[in-house]
């Protein structure tokens, strides 16, 4: 609570040492000197002297405060108790911690308690005094630093810009990171998994069942970790996906920046968001009780015999769930193509469609381009409606009309349930992410180059 | 800048959460247990001023892994199983430091194969199941063949001639493990030779018993039962294997098979006629009692005749509860905190 | 109309029209074709939106009402009050299943026997005895007195009454004996019986019995996951998108880290919920079950789609912006945050939204840190143990009662509300900021 507090003054004080300091700007350039900034930039300039360290402080602050104080309160116990397990001292402290905030607690008449919550309570009283205190202090300094500092030689924008860069630069850098390790983390694990499976088994074999014993008293699949027709499965499924959602997101996004009103369009974009944001779930159900039955039927009609688990209905439905991702992206990136482009090509006689096809479409392309790998990508990824819809037995063909499996099926079936972390069967999941994310990597890359290679700069 | 002032809050608030105190129980483990285990953790939360305890259906060896991980506030305080525990997993415990574990039987759950409602109702026999749905199957001279079975008809001349298609549970379901044990080994004891098998070399046997087939007899179907349900209703063609809970509460879109000429029905599961049938178990970690409130309570809520009697609320959840005798005794062992030994 | 002057090569200028016209004719065909395409698109697309949606609203309106049963319970004053005084813990203590036991017996004095005994008791939800005793602590005044009461039914009658179970198969396979039909129909006759507005479902958390289960606490739950993802994800996948395309060096280094991004929407979302097991609940000790660390790990999973969105809005804006606002004399600084980064916010934003409704449908991760639990209890901040809206979805469809079917549709509709505000108010914010040039 109180650091919210703390949060909520230092926005105040935020605004008010930029108004300081810009009004201690203007009183300069009021007595006729010229400035090397804008007020607003010594503005900034003060309002950080006066909330940046504060901000460190309190930070650091409520990171080690709970435990020096957990620390103070475990050392003012009586001897028998500190001298408890870790286990009860700590649901001791947490009594206490309980007591103090006036929770119900178990041992609510024990004195111990009751005397080192009381004691909990000053100190918790006393550390936010100090750092009141310490805060107001730091508020005060700040200000006096940035008071003294700001003259007309002063280059505040360029310092006020040095420091949103390195702001930038640190939150990219998290980012940055984090990804970076995901994929390292897939790393380590996919090389405990191939010191256990030889590489070229994984990658050229035509056999997968992973599922092996994990106990020494259960008997499982026979363990084999082909890995081909998994990624069939996945290929198959995402062909199909995107064979349903590129056409009609494309020609959705494309009627909708062309053609339809803005009002329509207003409608129509969120609209079909929707389809982007309905649970995989429900999905997966769709598939598995409506599509699927509807398709086997329909086959039988045919004379066609279509598995109740066919790739195509998985395909098909995953299909509508990525249309969003193609027809919102696309139409962003073909409103943004500039109106001029348009407008010469009507002059030159073109029809809207003619405009589109040879003037917007290539302007557009990269973007398109990107929707679709988007999209492509969310295919491949998705699971809750493959785990539904399609099988989990491997099966090497590219009949959409038989059941077959993907890899993130096999990743969530490998990594629900029992897992081991030194067997093969559980690393194999990792060793299946990488090489998803090997594939879709090389995809990446293959169309980077296109975009490079066909982009044109326009305006 | 708002944006550096929000950033600076969330990072504040996650190490706030390191001193966050928990003041109810944690239960994981088996998703068959699951539907009893908070039938039980709604009313204790509703009798008793306790908060309510948090299930999570990990299934059982993910519920013993997290369970065994280590003693503290940070992990869990009960594991559901619907199998006993391994000794391997006692072990790990042991070395987390998690030595003593009460254990509690809680009663029986039938494993039914079910098919839809309309369909031609199969009167199978262990062996029939077995024939069915084996990777390689021991033929009379003594020999391990490729299963040649396509149909039911294949399997037993008096069943209807259909393509077997099995929907079931995954090999990391508890589920499986309980029918391949109880339902596959069953009928594949019925061939002497592999009988003796049993003797001269374990691992055949059980390679030979326990392997199901991999070309598309029988459809791995995930855990979602429900789902399965409705799988039947529009294939007629397909049986299922699932849990007693869901014939009941399904009894008008599926009926169950009868196994070696018994139904799958309340009665004779409880009094053990019904061959494919598991006992399910709870385990409690003892380090946790008094430093988590309410676990004994929980506990005797379980273990009381209003749960799991004859007439308690777990039977209208599809328990099938223990003898009279049997629930005396786990009742009495977990009051007294009994000690787990193997 | 004049004749071939020029010379033999040329054609009549009547040929000419006659040409441009033909061709006009099958251009503007061509032309209305493909703007037939684009609705065709834009209608296949839609149908699949109401395909969906309908079939989900016809399944889950029901639930907006319950079935409530008229009980007269009798509140004799020796069963409330200990030593002659009624206090509240007196109250509480009082053996309420006992009490609309036998109410609801009074109602059928004829019924005897210990199996039909059980069959009528299930007429009536096992947690009706609880809303009794709330209802009794919230009015004391009533201990002594005879009360009227509309007490839940039990999802069994409840079904019968919507119409999911059909009263004239044959009783075996049905979830409700011959028997419970007639004392259901003696209790409509007697107007015991109506459907009322489900207040519970839309105020209370989780329960094992359908007819007590509500919605609240794991909207509750994805709404303080989703305000931790968003505080997360959406800052640094801004900052990240603008510091990427705007100021970092254009080199092999910033081209793999693009690539790489890229590529993380493809990595499957549970590999991120393993990672949060890994890193946020067991190093640095996050609890289990709660919205800060599901909210942390959605921002995870959400973060590249931030990112890839921003970048590509940024490129989307024309260079010439960059060029006048450098032109004259603005910093680069200021010609992203006063210029380029205004007129790329609709497209961020689009994306962010996306993100965060994948976010808000997202399971798979949160199996892995605990969030696919049973819940009662309301969470009352980031740190409670919560479950989330799509989770809650998931458990329902997977209990064997009938009734959870209804409730998980209705529990879809609800997540689908939850979407439908964010894209509103998304496209508002973009229409403010949407520019064509």
């Amino acid at each position: 609570m109180i650091y919210w507090i703390a949060l909520a003054a230092l926005a105040a004080t935020w605004l008010f040492s930029w108004k300081l300091g810009q009004g201690q700007a203007r009183a300069i350039i009021a007595g006729g000197q010229r400035m090397h900034s804008l007020p607003g930039h010594y503005g900034s300039y003060s309002a950080l002297w006066a909330v940046v360290p504060a901000l460190m402080v309190l930070l650091i602050w409520s990171i080690f405060q709970p435990m020096v104080i957990d620390g103070m309160i475990v050392a003012s116990l009586p001897q028998d108790k500190q001298a408890l397990d870790d286990l009860f001292l700590n649901a001791l402290v947490n009594d206490i911690r309980n007591m103090s905030v006036g929770n119900a607690v178990r041992d609510a008449d024990d004195p111990v308690v009751i005397e080192a919550a009381s004691l909990l309570g000053d100190w918790q009283m006393t550390s936010n005094i100090l750092l009141a205190v310490l805060i107001a202090a730091l508020v005060i300094l700040g200000l006096v630093i940035s008071r003294r500092q700001i003259a007309p030689e002063l280059r505040a924008r360029n310092r006020v810009e040095r420091f949103v860069m390195v702001l930038l630069i640190m939150s990219s850098t998290i980012a940055v990171i984090t990804t970076v390790g995901i994929v390292m983390s897939l790393l380590y694990e996919s090389i405990e998994f191939f010191r256990r499976v030889p590489f070229y088994e994984f990658l050229f074999g035509l056999h997968w069942s992973p599922q092996t014993a994990l106990r020494a008293d259960q008997v499982g699949g026979s363990g084999s970790f082909g890995a081909i027709p998994i990624f069939m499965g996945t290929l198959l499924i995402s062909t199909i996906a995107l064979a349903i959602a590129a056409p009609i997101g494309l020609f959705s996004a494309i009627y909708m920046a062309e053609f339809s009103s803005p009002r329509a369009r207003a409608v129509i974009k969120p609209l079909l968001e929707i389809l982007a944001g309905v649970p995989t779930v429900v999905y997966g159900f769709f598939a598995a009780l409506l599509v699927a039955p509807l398709l086997r039927d329909s086959g039988a009609a045919l004379g066609i015999g279509i598995d109740s688990e066919s790739a195509l209905a998985a395909g098909l439905v995953m299909g509508v769930m990525i249309i969003p991702f193609v027809s919102s992206l696309s139409d962003d990136v073909i409103t943004a193509v500039p109106r001029s482009l348009r407008e010469g090509s009507y002059g030159l006689g073109a029809t809207r469609a003619e405009t589109i096809r040879q003037v917007i479409v290539p302007a557009a392309l990269p973007g398109i381009v990107g929707a679709l790998l988007l999209a492509a990508s969310r295919a491949i990824g998705e699971t809750m409606i493959v785990v539904m819809a399609a099988g989990l037995t491997a099966n090497l063909t590219a009949n959409p009309f038989e059941a077959v499996t993907t890899v993130t099926v096999q990743i969530v079936t490998l990594l629900t349930g029992d897992q081991e972390f030194d067997s093969a069967k559980t690393l194999s999941a990792f060793a299946l992410g990488l090489l998803l994310f090997v594939v879709t990597l090389a995809l990446n890359v293959l169309a980077l180059r296109i975009v490079r290679k066909y982009r044109e700069k326009y305006d | 800048m708002i944006k550096k002032v929000v950033l600076a809050a969330s990072v504040a608030m996650v190490f706030a959460g390191a001193a966050h105190a928990r003041d109810q129980i944690q239960i994981v483990g088996s998703s068959t247990v699951f539907p009893f285990s908070t039938a039980v953790a709604e009313a204790f939360g509703q009798k008793t001023g306790f908060a309510t305890p948090v299930v999570e259906s990990t299934g059982s060896g993910g519920g013993m892994k997290l369970f065994c991980a280590g003693v503290g506030t940070g992990h869990p305080d009960i594991t559901n199983a619907s199998r006993r525990i391994k000794s391997s997993e006692v072990e790990l415990c042991a070395k987390n430091g998690v030595a003593d574990i009460t254990e509690v039987k809680v009663g029986y759950d039938g494993i039914v194969i079910a098919n839809a409602i309309e369909a031609p109702a199969y009167d199978l026999s262990l062996r029939d199941l077995y024939l069915a749905l084996a990777k390689d199957i021991p033929t009379e001279d003594g020999k391990w063949i490729p299963n040649p079975n396509k149909t039911w008809k294949d399997v037993n001349a008096s069943l209807p001639a259909v393509k077997i298609e099995v929907l079931g549970p995954p090999p990391t379901s508890g589920t499986r493990d309980a029918f391949v044990e109880l339902a596959m080994e069953g009928g594949c004891k019925t061939f002497g030779w592999v009988k003796d098998l049993k003797k001269k070399d374990k691992n055949a046997y059980k390679t030979g018993c326990h392997t199901v087939r991999e070309d598309g007899g029988y459809v791995d179907a995930g855990e979602n039962d429900n789902l399965m349900v409705q799988k039947l209703t529009s294939n007629p063609d397909a049986l299922a294997i699932f849990g007693f809970s869901f014939l009941d509460q399904n009894a008008d879109k599926v009926k169950g098979a009868t196994v070696g000429g018994v139904a799958p029905e309340f009665e004779l599961i409880a009094d053990g006629s019904y061959p494919v049938s598991r006992a399910l178990f709870f385990y409690v970690k003892q380090a946790h009692i008094g430093v988590v409130p309410g676990i004994e309570e929980y506990v005797a809520e379980f273990t009381s005749e209003a749960a799991w009697g004859n007439e308690g609320y777990l039977t209208d959840k599809g328990l099938i509860p223990m003898s009279d005798a049997e629930r005396a005794e786990w009742s009495a062992s977990a009051k007294g905190n009994a000690k787990l030994s193997m | 109309m004049s004749g071939n002057r020029e010379g033999r090569g040329r054609m009549s200028r009547s040929d000419t029209m006659e040409t441009v016209r033909k061709g006009l004719r099958s251009r503007y065909a061509a032309e209305r074709r493909f703007i037939w395409y684009g609705r065709g698109a834009i209608a296949v697309a839609l149908g699949f939106l109401v395909l969906l949606v309908g079939s989900i609203l016809i399944k889950g309106a029901s639930v907006v009402t319950q079935t409530h049963i008229r009980l007269t319970v009798e509140l004799p004053l020796e069963t409330f009050s200990k030593n002659g005084v009624v206090t509240a813990e007196s109250i509480g203590a009082a053996n309420y299943v006992g009490l609309v036991k036998s109410s609801l017996r009074d109602l059928f004095p004829d019924v005897s026997g210990r199996r039909d005994k059980r069959a009528l008791d299930s007429l009536i939800s096992s947690g009706a005895p609880y809303e009794l005793r709330d209802h009794v602590l919230a009015n004391p005044e009533l201990v002594g007195q005879s009360i009227d009461i509309w007490l839940s039914a039990s999802d069994d009658i409840d079904m019968l009454d919507k119409g999911y179970i059909d009263r004239d198969i044959d009783s075996t396979g049905r979830r409700v004996t011959d028997k419970q039909i007639g004392w259901y129909d003696k209790l409509i006759a007697d107007g015991r019986l109506e459907r009322q507005f489900n207040t519970t479902f839309f105020t209370s958390g989780d329960s094992r019995e359908p007819e007590q289960a509500g919605i609240w606490g794991a909207a509750l739950g994805s709404f303080y996951t989703l305000m931790v993802t968003l505080l997360l994800a959406f800052p640094l996948g801004v900052t990240t998108a603008v510091y990427l395309e705007e100021f970092a060096p254009k080199n092999k280094w910033t081209d793999l880290i693009e690539v790489n991004i890229n590529n993380l929407a493809a990595v499957p979302s549970i590999i991120f919920g393993l990672l949060g097991l890994a890193v946020f609940l067991n190093i640095i000790g996050l609890p289990r079950s709660a919205p800060l660390a599901g909210g942390v790990v959605l921002a995870l999973m959400t973060l590249p789609t931030i990112i890839i969105a921003g970048r590509a809005a940024l490129k989307a804006v024309p260079p010439s912006i960059r060029e006048a606002a450098l032109g004259v004399g603005a910093s680069r600084l200021q010609t992203v945050t006063h210029h380029v980064l205004p007129l790329a916010m609709p497209g961020m934003l689009t994306g962010s939204i996306i993100g965060m409704a994948q976010a808000l449908g997202e399971t798979a991760p949160l199996l892995m840190i605990g969030m696919v639990a049973f819940i009662v209890d309301l969470p009352g901040g980031p740190l409670d143990p919560a479950t989330v809206l799509p989770v809650q979805v998931y458990i329902w469809a997977d209990s064997p009662e009938r009734a959870f079917v209804e409730r998980t549709s209705a529990g879809i509709i609800v997540l689908l509300l939850f979407l439908v505000v964010m894209n509103l108010s998304a496209v508002m914010l973009r229409k403010r900021f949407e520019r064509r040039w």
